[in-house]
């Protein structure tokens, strides 16, 4: 879609690096994303930016008004259609590579949890965010974006405190990583904060408390 | 729909106890432990208000304990950032006893034998049908007006409840036929509790005739009742407060009895006790009441010979602690007229008594009282044709456990029978441990106060027989001036506070620092020796310090 590089950090919603398409759902609220690879797309986005725990965004237009569907990066999967395979293979020592077709069918599923949602300003970026369960259904090959650190905060910044409000839900959705899921978000919103802002002390009980249930749930304590 | 606009709770099923149930409560309905509710149930076919008291209260849904990790941080905060709702997320689980509802006829609580069904709806029992019910003032419905009865005592106030909202008056009757206790530890304001009991006997509607037995002078500001507008009564009636003083304290030494003299001589060889008691007796049977040592050595002499070793050794020793001390005499005694009457409290100061002369008076006194009491109800003449209450600050010296003491015998004598002979027996003391558990068994109502020594809160447990396990379990929590109420007269036990006197308090602490101050500045201005050196310059030589 767009020629130039986007930078990461921009709040406009435009011009962010396209993660992948919507390719299945397993719930309402929890999707299956195809990472988009070189042949897909202009800019396929480096690993760091589909990374665990990356927020993302899905745009939809809703009676006129364009949202932002905010999600995030909960589980990866690869499938690799050869996998199983054991038959002769045509590889030899003058030609060490000899699979054809197959190697374009190895894919990176990422599983996306949605968290809330927020309406797109005109400059591009979003206002009103809302940590309630979003209640539109996402369509297959909708594009999902990488949602820049920036509207990450603007999205957890409810009345000037930053809210966590979708937590049961998606420590419900990510199962066994819930607790890894959050730690990266807080650490992800940690980092944008400025060092004397009051949230910080907030995040830290938060993270606490879910690293603490969870070490508990596991049987360390 | 039932007005459910003072519904405070809602039952949720039966507790652990056979008369316990369990209630759900929001965290803004805020029921303190020991607050009375109210709930209704239909006994044979009538509504009727079944009371109960809240013994226990946890909260069963609340913020996670985790959200408090940082103190810096609110737990409100870390919900609010979390989306958990913070308004009305407690809830708290209360159990409560059923006490019974008041029976009209018995006019005592009667158990229903039956909880509440779960969902009934629970509310806060109302003043007056508290102040109806609580104490054992036997009225016929169960919510009165007791300001209008005669002869109530008001001592204070719910504990639970505002200050003055919901008053808790006692009959006098019950406690002082029955006997009263009054214990607390040291500062917790017994003294206090039983100067608001003595305020309420001396009120017009009551006019006590009481006496007290003070051995540490605290009772001089009762005086202050005379002249009081709140004392008067509309036919001219006015308490008399009459104080005696030690100087005119006296025991007539015909009244002591054998076993008295035993206790204060100087360890009396068997010889010499087998002389005096016969000795003793032949005085005893003569007509004349006003012998002195003199007659009584006499006597034994008469008996025995005038060079009998055991009576020379007898007199030295009858001398030394009979005849010079000053409260005994031939004849003088302390007129029983003059201190017991109507409308009349006398105080027994005798702070400058030792404790052995305390016991003594005391003992003959009482035996003097308690026979014309029997007198009296036997239809016999009689100095004392009216029942009497008498209170006894100390307790523990008049009625030791230890048994030292010959006032014993006669304590319990009163306190076992007096009911009968209208003469009750008050006892205030800071060690129940140390009183005899005879007498201490037999007040029939207690004024428990604030008692931490472990030894002195067993000692409740095991000769009251009203104090259950929830009073003992309040007595070491309680703070001056609170106390728990129970026994003869009332229906169940009340913590309270206990009201303000009327009086001024004259039992306090000494203000130790101001004194120590006014002391070292008193002897600052005196000029010490060194000062007084003189050089002989002027005419003065300084003031020679003779303390």
């Amino acid at each position: 879609m767009t020629d130039t590089p986007p930078d990461g950090d921009s709040p406009d919603l435009d011009s962010c690096v396209r993660i992948g398409s919507i390719v299945s759902s397993n719930s309402h609220l929890d999707y299956v994303v195809e990472v988009y690879k070189e042949r897909d797309c202009d800019r396929p986005p480096e690993l760091h930016e589909r990374e665990f725990g990356q927020p993302v965004f899905i745009k939809k237009t809703v009676n006129g008004t364009e949202h932002a569907v905010i999600g995030v990066i909960y589980d990866t999967q690869l499938v690799d259609p050869d996998q199983g395979r054991t038959g002769p293979r045509l590889a030899q020592d003058d030609q060490a590579q000899f699979t054809p077709g197959y190697i374009e069918e190895r894919t990176t599923l990422a599983g996306v949890a949605l968290l809330g949602t927020a309406e797109i300003a005109e400059d591009g970026t979003i206002q009103e965010p809302t940590h309630q369960m979003p209640r539109w259904t996402l369509e297959v090959e909708d594009t999902v974006f990488h949602c820049p650190d920036q509207v990450t905060v603007s999205f957890h910044t409810v009345d000037e405190q930053i809210q966590l409000a979708y937590m049961d839900r998606l420590l419900d959705i990510a199962g066994d990583l819930g607790s890894e899921v959050i730690v990266a978000l807080i650490d992800r919103l940690r980092g944008v904060l400025p060092e004397d802002d009051p949230n910080h002390r907030v995040l830290d009980v938060v993270e606490q408390n879910v690293q603490w249930q969870a070490r508990e749930q596991r049987g360390v304590v | 729909m039932a007005d459910r606009s003072n519904v405070v709770g809602t039952v949720a099923g039966p507790g652990d106890d056979p008369n316990e149930f369990v209630f759900v409560t929001p965290s803004d309905k805020s029921i303190k432990t020991g607050e009375f509710i109210t709930y209704t149930i239909s006994v044979e076919g009538e509504p009727r208000s079944v009371f109960a008291r809240v013994t226990n209260r946890e909260l069963i849904r609340g913020l996670p304990e985790g959200f408090l990790a940082d103190p810096e941080v609110g737990p409100e905060t870390v919900a609010a950032t979390l989306g958990v709702p913070t308004d009305d997320t407690e809830l708290y689980r209360l159990t409560a006893t059923v006490i019974g509802y008041y029976d009209t006829n018995m006019t005592t609580f009667a158990n229903p034998r039956q909880l509440p069904d779960p969902g009934t709806p629970l509310s806060i029992a109302p003043h007056q049908q508290l102040e109806t019910v609580l104490p054992n003032l036997g009225c016929e419905t169960d919510s009165t007006d007791v300001t209008t009865l005669d002869g109530v005592a008001h001592v204070g106030w719910l504990l639970n409840r505002p200050a003055e909202a919901t008053n808790l008056h006692i009959p006098i009757e019950e406690f002082a036929s029955t006997h009263l206790a009054i214990l607390a530890s040291t500062g917790s304001g017994k003294s206090y509790t039983a100067s608001v009991l003595i305020e309420e006997m001396m009120r017009p509607s009551s006019r006590a005739s009481l006496l007290v037995f003070d051995p540490h002078g605290e009772y001089d500001t009762l005086a202050e009742m005379q002249g009081e507008e709140a004392f008067q009564g509309e036919d001219g009636y006015e308490p008399e407060i009459e104080y005696y003083d030690p100087e005119r304290l006296r025991v007539r030494i015909s009244e002591l009895e054998i076993g008295d003299v035993m206790a204060i001589l100087d360890n009396p060889s068997n010889r010499m006790q087998e002389r005096l008691s016969t000795a003793w007796q032949a005085m005893q049977r003569q007509e004349s009441r006003t012998w002195g040592i003199d007659e009584l050595i006499g006597e034994m002499e008469r008996i025995y010979g005038d060079d009998d070793a055991s009576v020379g050794a007898l007199e030295w020793r009858l001398r030394r602690s009979i005849e010079r001390n000053d409260l005994f005499h031939p004849e003088e005694n302390v007129p029983l007229d003059e201190i017991v009457d109507p409308g009349q409290c006398t105080v027994l100061q005798m702070d400058t008594l030792d404790r052995r002369d305390q016991q003594l008076i005391t003992t003959v006194l009482l035996r003097r009282m308690y026979r014309e009491r029997l007198d009296d109800v036997r239809d016999r003449d009689s100095d004392i044709e009216h029942p009497i209450f008498a209170l006894f600050e100390e307790g523990h010296r008049f009625a030791p456990a230890s048994g030292e003491s010959p006032s014993l015998g006669i304590m319990r004598t009163i306190t076992s029978e007096g009911r009968k002979f209208g003469f009750g027996l008050g006892i205030i003391s800071q060690r129940p441990s140390k009183i005899d558990q005879d007498v201490l068994s037999q007040c029939g109502t207690q004024i428990s106060m604030q008692i931490k020594n472990p030894n002195d809160q067993d000692a409740i447990k095991n000769s009251v027989e009203a104090a259950g396990e929830d009073v003992l379990r309040e007595l070491p929590g309680l703070t001056p001036g609170q106390a728990v109420v129970s026994g003869d007269a009332m229906n169940t036990p009340a913590l309270i506070q206990v009201r303000q006197r009327r009086t001024p308090h004259g039992a306090g602490s000494r203000p130790v620092i101001e004194e120590w101050r006014e002391a070292y500045d008193e002897r600052q201005r005196e000029p010490t020796q060194s000062e007084s050196a003189d050089f002989g310059e002027g005419d003065s030589t300084g003031v020679q310090s003779l303390d």
